[in-house]
């Protein structure tokens, strides 16, 4: 659904905790890749949130992006 | 780790100082020849354009002698249209001259404006791509070389923009051109079973086919898939989520040429480009067949078109039927749609020509 | 392997600027180009493409911007085996200072092949093959030139524009100044793919549309305007006293008839309640027809190419709307397309497929976007309606 306060989100915390991040890591964990919505409706978290993340994730090298025909995110593999 | 997310350079450290002076002022231009603009501002000031044809592919050493001429006449400044031309500004009129005399020194034509035929947009081809079904740098040099004098002339009934599309993916408006060529295939995929196993996701590769035409492997112990072949029509979407279906294949793959499109809203709204040729091999290293399609169309549109009439613009007043007629060009079945949008191209009325 | 390029060879030939000798030129100092040029002789005598899917490159980081690519024959062409490209967010409408350029090509000689293409399809400055190893530190070089990488994969693409203000009198607003705005603010977007597929944003400044922004953008923005066309009736009368057959020529093509010539006052009349502002009239007569003042553009959306579902060119969704910084409402209006297309596309859907899917009402209704008859050319014919 689409809210017209998407941005909003007054309930919601506005800092992407190391607990949200857990929870990320741990989904992948159990998946050869997926989509960030796959990843927020998995663990029941707000998607805008799931997107910072996953860019911190990124950042971090702690995930990476793999394209095969759309692009999908994965645990880097070390 | 260095820096993310700075974004490209500000476009302001781009320009000129007569640009930046005359940002937003401007009143008017002409043409003053071919390949030659002259932007007048509200301030009184001019300036004039040189626009260059490209390869598109180009070396950095080509690049530096193109920042060398824009150092001697530009005060370092040059700019890249959308269709890969590139453009020398200068606001001293006696600049032009030398600008053109350089350019053609390392061997770049100067025109691309007006009615003419301008540089082809295009994609990677064998360049660089995985999925290409032809080359596309190699046809457009080929084409080019052929429409060189409409490039450096304005003698066209309107202008004419020509788009290569290595697949059917068309990276770039190849769609909506007055004139496209499109690499296509013409055989199903040839599946690797065991690079299924190890490469594809199943259900994503079934989805993925837009008529439906792929199913799981009959055998429960073959983990892989099977394509209806009557039902394929080698769009290659399988191979884009899946490396083993490819669907390259010498004597399968060729081009198809479509004709009639635009973009600009000018007169008519945008419309698409048609079917006019299905097929036409892969000939390299210089594709007579499709040249001499490209020039054939280009030739009967310069000598029966009316002024400032697009080439779509002429097809639909003159009627397919006359045109296929004009062009000695064949329609055949595959000319006839049967895809999504398909009746929209029935002809429902009695009116046509002969 | 053989170092003859007798196919090749072939399109050194004729007028046109030939990008054989361009990788020819490159060949002399890198062996990459020098592999590419032999790859590119292979697949002229087989007749197919010898380069595979990428799989996962990059810089760390980001999810965009570089493109893998490998060789299928490895052993015969070592130099180009792996020969990745970096896509490079080009400067809003292709302007360029040769100190940015030259320090492109010093960067793209030490880390790539040295050959490039200005310009990919989509806008980008493409940097055409370099190695795994390259690509960090080329990136990190390049970032501290200035220069960032554009978008590729599920992401939002690097958004292009005309040449707008900068050069032209026909831009209803500034092209360069919109993209560069919104360039800045969807970082995150370009970089990291998130969504079901691909999101190209263009911006043309007038209905020409030079950027081809209705046929190739998800998001598609034409400037026009809200008022009439400015006619200087001095400037007319000096083109039809230089012999220009203005009936004919514009009186004549003007696709709604919404212009008169008076033969006898030597007057172009507009019938303004008939005019469409197509841009025919001016673009054949500058320097005395101009478009109105009361500028903005009209935002479309949905256009593509065919795979999957067939080709679009894009659909009305606002007739006219203002387009002044800080561009608030466009913004506004992209994350509510993004958030409906996120929850609702199915893995390379675009945005255009989804909403014939579910139908430009629905779309209407989730954006909170009225219906007006400007989006449609007729309404529909059929009895099929759910209330």
């Amino acid at each position: 659904m689409v809210t017209d306060n998407f941005e909003g989100g007054a309930e919601l915390p506005d800092e992407i905790t190391s607990e949200l991040k857990q929870k990320i890591v741990d989904y992948l964990k159990t998946v050869s890749k997926a989509k960030n919505r796959e990843v927020a409706r998995a663990i029941d978290a707000d998607k805008h949130l799931v997107d910072k993340a996953i860019a911190e994730l990124s950042k971090e090298g702690k995930i990476e992006y793999l394209y095969l025909g759309a692009s999908f995110i994965k645990l880097k593999e070390n | 780790m260095g820096r993310t997310d700075i974004g490209p350079p500000d476009y302001r450290e781009m320009l000129p100082d007569f640009i930046k002076k005359n940002y937003g002022k401007w009143r008017y231009h002409e043409t003053i020849r071919p390949g030659v603009l002259k932007h007048v501002s509200e301030t009184g000031d001019e300036v004039y354009t040189v626009r260059a044809g490209s390869p598109r592919l180009l070396s950095v050493d080509s690049i530096r002698d193109i920042c060398d001429i824009a150092d001697r006449y530009c005060d370092g400044h040059l700019r890249f249209t959308s269709r890969y031309n590139i453009e020398f500004m200068t606001d001293k009129k006696a600049n032009v001259d030398g600008l053109i005399e350089d350019l053609k020194k390392i061997g770049l034509p100067v025109g691309g404006t007006g009615n003419s035929v301008s540089n082809i947009v295009h994609t990677q081809g064998w360049i660089h791509c995985h999925s290409a079904a032809t080359d596309a740098s190699g046809i457009v040099k080929a084409i080019m070389d052929e429409m060189y004098e409409y490039f450096t002339s304005m003698k066209l009934p309107a202008y004419v923009r020509i788009a290569v599309a290595c697949c059917i993916n068309m990276c770039g408006a190849v769609h909506c051109s007055d004139l496209a060529i499109v690499g296509v295939h013409r055989k199903p995929p040839k599946i690797d079973h065991e690079k299924v196993l190890a490469q594809c996701e199943i259900p994503t590769t079934i989805q993925s086919c837009p008529t439906g035409a792929i199913r799981r492997h009959p055998d429960p112990n073959i983990k892989s898939v099977v394509v209806r072949e009557d039902l394929c029509m080698y769009c290659a979407n399988c191979f884009t989520v899946c490396p083993a279906m490819p669907l390259a294949d010498p004597e399968g793959d060729g081009v198809a040429i479509y004709a009639g499109g635009k973009v600009s809203n000018a007169r008519k709204p945008p419309m698409f480009s048609r079917m006019v040729v299905p097929f036409l091999p892969n000939n390299p290293p210089r594709w007579p067949e499709v040249v001499d399609v490209i020039k054939k169309i280009v030739d009967v549109y310069a000598s029966n078109a009316k002024r400032y009439e697009r080439l779509g613009e002429w097809i639909e007043r003159i009627g397919w039927e006359k045109f296929f007629k004009l062009t000695g060009i064949p329609f055949t079945e595959q000319h006839i749609d049967d895809f999504t949008h398909a009746v929209e191209t029935y002809r429902t009325t009695t009116q046509f020509k002969w | 392997m053989s170092e003859e390029t007798p196919l090749l060879d072939e399109l050194e030939k004729g007028p046109w600027p030939s990008y054989v000798k361009e990788i020819k030129r490159a060949a002399k100092k890198k062996k990459a180009a020098k592999d590419l040029l032999g790859i590119q002789e292979l697949s002229y005598k087989d007749k197919v493409t010898h380069w595979k899917h990428g799989g996962i490159v990059g810089v760390t980081g980001y999810g965009s911007g570089v493109i893998g690519r490998y060789c299928d024959q490895p052993e015969k062409f070592p130099d180009a085996a792996a020969f990745h490209t970096m896509r490079i967010n080009h400067p809003a409408g292709w302007f360029y200072n040769t100190k940015s350029l030259r320090e492109l090509c010093d960067i793209w000689e030490q880390y790539g092949s040295g050959m490039t293409n200005f310009h990919g399809s989509t806008g980008d400055i493409i940097l055409l093959g370099t190695t795994t190893e390259n690509l960090q530190p080329c990136f990190d070089a390049l970032t501290e030139k200035g220069f960032d990488l554009g978008g590729s994969g599920s992401a939002l693409r690097t958004i292009a524009g005309c040449v707008g203000p900068a050069r032209c009198e026909w831009a209803n607003f500034d092209t360069l100044n919109l993209i560069y705005d919104l360039t800045l603010e969807f970082q995150d977007e370009i970089h990291r793919p998130r969504w079901p597929y691909k999101f190209k944003i263009k911006a043309s400044g007038c209905p020409n549309d030079c950027v081809a922004a209705i046929a190739r953008a998800d998001f598609t923005i034409i400037g026009t305007w809200r008022d009439n066309l400015r006619i200087d009736q001095v400037a007319v009368r000096n083109y039809v006293d230089h012999g220009f057959d203005i009936k004919t020529l514009v009186v004549g093509k003007c696709p709604t008839e919404a212009l008169e010539w008076d033969e006898g006052s030597k007057e172009l009349r507009l019938k303004a309640d008939d005019c469409v502002r197509c841009m025919h009239c001016i673009n054949k007569m500058p320097k005395a027809i101009r478009p109105g003042v009361d500028s903005g553009a009209t935002i479309l959306v949905g256009g593509k190419a065919p795979i999957i579902k067939g080709a679009y060119l894009s659909w009305v969704l606002v007739p006219f709307v203002k387009v002044e910084p800080p561009y608030e409402e466009v913004k506004d209006l992209l994350r509510k397309i993004w958030d409906w297309w996120d929850e609702n596309g199915r893995t390379r859907e675009r945005l255009a497929e989804l909403i014939e899917r579910i139908g430009l009402k629905n779309f209407l209704k989730d954006l909170g976007i009225p219906p007006v008859p400007q989006m449609v050319y007729k309404p529909r014919a059929n009895p099929y309606v759910y209330f």
